[in-house]
């Protein structure tokens, strides 16, 4: 005893002083077994088991329940402070012990009992000791003690009830008029009720008289009670905000959620509940102000204008209090608005960019990303006139690059080359800003996002005197490079692009200079990107690169001498092939079946077959990486942002979590479907799949009896369509038997070859039924048409084992009609990419034209993103952003179909009198299908 | 953006020594939702949480974070750390404050001091400290005062002096001399 106190002083050892346990144990039966009870010495040992409980350590159900029952014994003590301290312990451990239910009449004996500082304590502890079977003994004394005029036990009450509501909502539902009256009552603290500590001295008047917490409580519980009722629960809301009923900060945020949630419902009752909302804007404390700004920005879909100017005042009013973390939340809103409307928030451009310097780094790195955000769309704004501003945000980004750290740095080039790539019309500057930083100082890493960007813009810029201007830089970047990495990089992509472009000599004669002064990594590197010139460009080039590797041959390094060697032979025989490809293979699928194909040793009987895996072209490959730019682009939203950047920030080499891989998924899934359909023999003769959508789309509730998906399945060489339906049984005692799907085509074109009906569906299974077409030629009008679904089935009941009973009689047959199902142009699109949309959509043949009304929406973005997805084509020059306020805009759409053919949408959208009218003007390289598209967009 | 309307609002309560080691942790798992996250189910998981954020939050004071998608809200003094652990969207301002507030109540009752060998002295108050606080992740009250004032003291030691308690026999006075000489040779000793 002596020896293990003396060591517990010691506070630098890491466990210092974490008692052990079953010494504790031992010494708790002990103790608390003892007469009389020794109350100072008990409390100290229910300390130190609590530290064991909070260290995380576990009792094993049989010792804490011995645990338990000694510890029981303590109600014979009458010491006030031990017994809450029992009370907690009791709460803590009633999650592990067995006999809980024996302490519930001493703990009942202290509710009814009148003193006052335990009662709480017993309330709370009491609703973890009870079941649902329990719970009707203890109705009365909840009841009680929630009309308490203490309210902290009135508190207490409130809050055990919420805790029970999981297991006895029927007995909490009783309560409703009591919590009701509680809300709009006043209860003042007791004074007998307080303990007095040193630093309060002996006045508890300074203490106030209450803290209203009730309230809240109160309020968390009706509103359980009443949710689905919202005629009451508008009542409620009404009442409670009107004057000032509610005088806890905590239980108006509540309030304010609740308006939420039902305008979230039901957003006609905006014009009702707005003017409360907008009151809390201006409140003395600034969590509430928070809320009600946090509230209003999630619906800002609902307020005008000039009523979300309010918001911002106040955020801005917020961004300057001295309490970070009412900065850091007010901030984090911003960059949320700023995400979807930065012209909204450009009053607060001269608080942010104090706030560049805040001491809380996530502050800062909002408040830079959030400037970026208005600075690029004050670029955007001021129209193609505007270059003062484009100007404006290039000086203030050079002079914040004197200040911050390096990390940011790589924030902003990120931010700036994605404004290049939304609007490419701005580059030029934004282009000379990126390569100017290229020629400043800085680490590998720095350089690195530097040269990807410029990499990007390069693919993706559709200028081409933009692209030379940037590989220029890039070469004289080389010249004096100190990262062999880097230079080795360049030295692919000057390869790959350089001679593509109207001077490739230029490039030749930097590339020769690496060849003549760098390490021999670079070198080979440079041998490469020379045979690619060679391979393309043909005649001098090629001849003059012959002979500039043929000094290569005799060079130190044995890699240089190889390459140049292969290299030379490969130009000589003119295959061109072999330097330079336009298509690659898939590597997610690759990578897929290859690890398929190494899992099980039989398959090496025969050969990997690399044909199975897709070939992508280059053109199919940009248009899936720029489609991922633009998305991670805009999915940086409130929390990822936040956190990914921090993330970079903090830990520049964590790789990224794979954004945006959807579109290889993507892929993945089409390999599934096409095997999963070549495993049913019917579909063999079918030939190959051409495309499938992706992702089901639903007939029915999620949550219905029955519910169905379907996916479109299209084998274009042998003109078939075969819709698969996945139909989940929902029921839990019945089961369906003989289900088919009856799909009625409004278009007489469409033959139905036959049905795989599903035999038997038992409860929570899923199964599928196929129903195949034949389709009509593209040459004959009319492709599109809806269907009409109807499932088939007879349900038969089923006992508790999931037998069927074998006495009924057969069950009896029923239909389901679930929704209707089109076949639209998006079936037969894939988005493509280009970065010269013009010229390439003069040149298609076929030229359809219409003006058709958008139905459902009443926005232009809205009716963008309703065409994205109906045709599934791919925005292009940055078409698909549209400047709120805007009355009409022009959409640039480009895809490719399944016959091979691409395909172009050019779409003026007007927006008048609250219609959305399109002009669509559809050009093809498949006669009939600009028809196709039209059609589909509605 | 998923809207919460239940009173659960804090999903654990944290204390760290200066090493990241636990003093105190209490993780509440919301019985109303059936859906929350099991990120802390089990006791490595919830070191593992604690050792990574100690990493991002040791010494570098800025009050608040966003971390694993938690809301995360802490204060440092001396060794220790107190956190408070709440869900992404949840009100900054109303967590900070519950932060501080708890904070101001428990160095009332450790009559200004936090540092763990204080904390570990007086577990019993900072434990219940923060039980009136929060109860299952429901903050039960706000005010620091009002904290401060339904935390009982320890009962005080001359009302429950017992007699029998000291030992006076001649064995319990052996003892007593034979701990004491021992401690003066240690002291001698380290004196040395």
């Amino acid at each position: 005893m002596s020896t293990s106190s003396y060591k517990k002083q010691d506070p630098y050892s890491s466990t210092a002083g974490l008692p052990d346990k079953m010494a504790v144990f031992q010494e708790c039966l002990q103790q608390f077994n003892a007469t009389p009870v020794n109350a100072k010495k008990c409390r100290q040992l229910l300390a130190k088991l609590l530290r064991l409980v909070y260290h995380g350590e576990t009792f094993p159900s049989q010792e804490s329940t011995t645990l338990f029952f000694s510890i029981s014994k303590l109600f014979q003590h009458k010491d006030v402070s031990l017994r809450q301290l029992v009370y907690l312990t009791i709460k803590e451990l009633s999650s592990t012990s067995d006999d809980i239910l024996m302490v519930t009449s001493s703990i009942m004996k202290d509710i009814q009992g009148n003193d006052a500082v335990y009662k709480p304590n017993a309330i709370r502890t009491l609703s973890k000791v009870l079941d649902s079977t329990t719970v009707h003994s203890a109705e009365r004394l909840f009841k009680n003690a929630i009309v308490d005029r203490n309210p902290v036990v009135s508190s207490a009450a409130l809050i055990s009830a919420y805790n029970l509501l999981p297991s006895s909502k029927d007995v909490v539902k009783r309560f409703t008029n009591e919590t009701l009256e509680t809300i709009q009552s006043y209860k003042q603290f007791p004074p007998t009720q307080f303990q007095l500590h040193e630093y309060y001295g002996s006045a508890t008047s300074n203490l106030p008289s209450t803290s209203y917490m009730y309230q809240y409580h109160a309020l968390g519980l009706i509103y359980q009670l009443r949710s689905n009722d919202k005629m009451a629960l508008m009542k409620l809301i009404t009442s409670l905000s009107e004057g000032s009923s509610l005088k806890n900060s905590l239980s108006i945020i509540q309030l304010i959620r609740y308006i939420n949630k039902i305008l979230l419902d039901d957003s006609s009752l905006i014009g009702h509940l707005f003017p409360i909302l907008s009151g809390f804007l201006k409140h003395k404390s600034d969590m509430v102000e928070l809320e009600a700004c946090k509230t209003l920005v999630s619906l800002q879909h609902l307020i005008r204008d000039d009523q979300f100017m309010a918001i911002v005042t106040t955020l801005q009013k917020l961004l300057s209090v001295p309490r970070t973390a009412t900065r850091f939340a007010a901030i984090r809103l911003i960059n949320k608005i700023s995400i979807k409307h930065p012209e909204k928030i450009m009053v607060v451009n001269i608080e942010l960019e104090s706030l560049i310097n805040d001491s809380n780094r996530s502050i800062s790195t909002l408040a830079i990303t959030t400037l970026l955000k208005i600075m690029g769309a004050g670029t955007i704004d001021n129209g193609s006139g505007g270059s003062e501003s484009v100007d404006r945000l290039i000086a203030k980004m050079t002079s914040l690059m004197d200040e911050i750290t390096e990390d940011f740095k790589i924030v902003i080039i990120e931010a700036i080359e994605n404004l290049a790539l939304k609007f490419p019309s701005k580059h030029k500057k934004l282009v000379t800003f990126l390569t100017d930083l290229l020629r400043d100082d800085g680490s590998l890493q720095l350089k690195t996002s530097i040269v990807d960007a410029l990499f990007d813009l390069i693919k993706f810029l559709p200028d081409p005197s933009a692209k030379q201007l940037m590989l220029m830089n890039l070469c004289e970047f080389i010249e004096d490079c100190e990262y062999t990495e880097l230079s080795v990089r360049i030295l692919h992509w000057l390869g790959d692009e350089g001679p593509n472009t109207s001077n490739p000599s230029y490039y030749i004669r930097h590339i020769y200079n690496r060849l003549v002064l760098e390490n021999s990594i670079v070198r080979s590197s440079a041998v490469i990107a020379l045979a690619k010139f060679a391979a393309v460009c043909g005649g001098d080039v090629a001849k003059n690169i012959i002979i500039l590797l043929g000094r290569c041959l005799n060079d130190v390094d044995d890699e240089v001498r190889d390459r140049a060697a292969i290299s030379l032979k490969f130009i000589n025989s003119n295959k061109k092939k072999l330097i330079v490809s336009d298509s690659r293979y898939d590597l997610y699928t690759l990578e897929n079946k290859l690890v398929h194909y190494l899992n099980d040793e039989e398959n090496f009987n025969e050969k990997f077959d690399i044909d199975e895996v897709p070939v992508i072209s280059n053109e199919e490959y940009n248009s899936i990486e720029y489609n991922r730019k633009i998305n991670k682009l805009e999915n940086i939203n409130d929390n990822s942002a936040v956190t990914e950047v921090e993330e970079r920030v903090k830990s520049p080499t964590g790789g990224e979590a794979t954004p945006g891989d959807s579109l290889a998924n993507d892929l993945l899934k089409q390999q599934e479907y096409s095997q999963q359909l070549s495993g049913v023999e019917q579909f063999v003769e079918y030939g190959k799949l051409t495309k499938s959508t992706i992702e089901p789309v639903y007939l029915s509730e999620r949550e219905s009896e029955i519910a169905v998906s379907v996916v479109k399945h299209l084998f274009i060489e042998s003109k078939h369509l075969v819709l698969q339906y996945n139909i989940n049984n929902t029921l839990p005692n019945t089961v369906l038997q003989d289900i088919s799907v009856v799909a009625q085509p409004d278009n007489d074109l469409y033959q139905e070859d036959f049905i795989i009906p599903l035999a038997e569906l038992r409860p929570n299974d899923t199964g599928i039924v196929y129903v195949s077409f034949t389709i009509p030629d593209i040459e004959e009008a009319e492709l599109l048409s809806a269907f009409g679904n109807t499932i088939a089935y007879t349900s038969r009941d089923v006992d508790e084992d999931g037998q069927v009973d074998p006495n009924d009689d057969g069950g009896w047959p029923d239909e389901y009609q679930i929704d209707d199902l089109e076949v639209l142009a998006c079936d037969f699109i894939t988005p493509l990419y280009n970065s010269n949309f013009t010229a390439l959509f003069d040149q298609l043949p076929y030229q359809d034209t219409s003006v058709v009304t958008i139905n459902q929406v009443d926005n232009l973005e809205k009716a963008i993103e309703k065409l994205k997805n109906s045709l599934n084509m791919m925005p292009l020059d940055g078409s698909d952003f549209v400047s709120s306020g805007e009355a009409a805009h022009s959409l640039k759409l480009l895809g490719k179909d399944v016959w091979g053919g691409k395909v172009g949408a050019s779409i003026r959208l007007a927006s008048t009198g609250g219609k959305i009218v399109a002009k669509v003007e559809v050009k093809s390289e498949t006669e009939n299908f600009g028809n196709i598209v039209i059609s589909s967009v509605y | 953006m998923s809207l919460n309307i239940s009173l659960y609002t804090i999903s654990a309560v944290l204390i760290l020594d200066n090493e990241g080691n636990r003093v105190f942790s209490k993780y509440y798992h919301s019985s109303l939702e059936e859906t929350s996250d099991s990120q802390f189910e089990t006791s490595s998981q919830q070191i593992k949480f604690e050792k990574s954020l100690f990493g991002k939050i040791n010494k570098i004071n800025q009050d608040i974070l966003l971390y694993d998608n938690h809301l995360i809200v802490y204060k440092q003094t001396n060794d220790v750390i107190v956190v408070l652990v709440a869900k992404i969207n949840e009100n900054e301002s109303l967590i900070y404050s519950t932060l501080a507030n708890l904070f101001e109540a428990i160095s009332i009752l450790l009559d200004n001091t936090i540092d763990k060998q204080t904390i570990l002295d007086k577990f019993d108050m900072v434990s219940l400290a923060i039980d009136e606080t929060i109860d299952d992740g429901i903050i039960i009250e706000y005010d620091p005062a009002t904290i401060v004032s339904r935390v009982t003291n320890p009962p005080s030691s001359h009302y429950d002096v017992n007699l029998k308690n000291i030992d006076i026999s001649e064995k319990g006075i052996f003892n007593a001399l034979s701990f004491a000489s021992k401690k003066i040779g240690e002291r001698l000793q380290q004196g040395l």
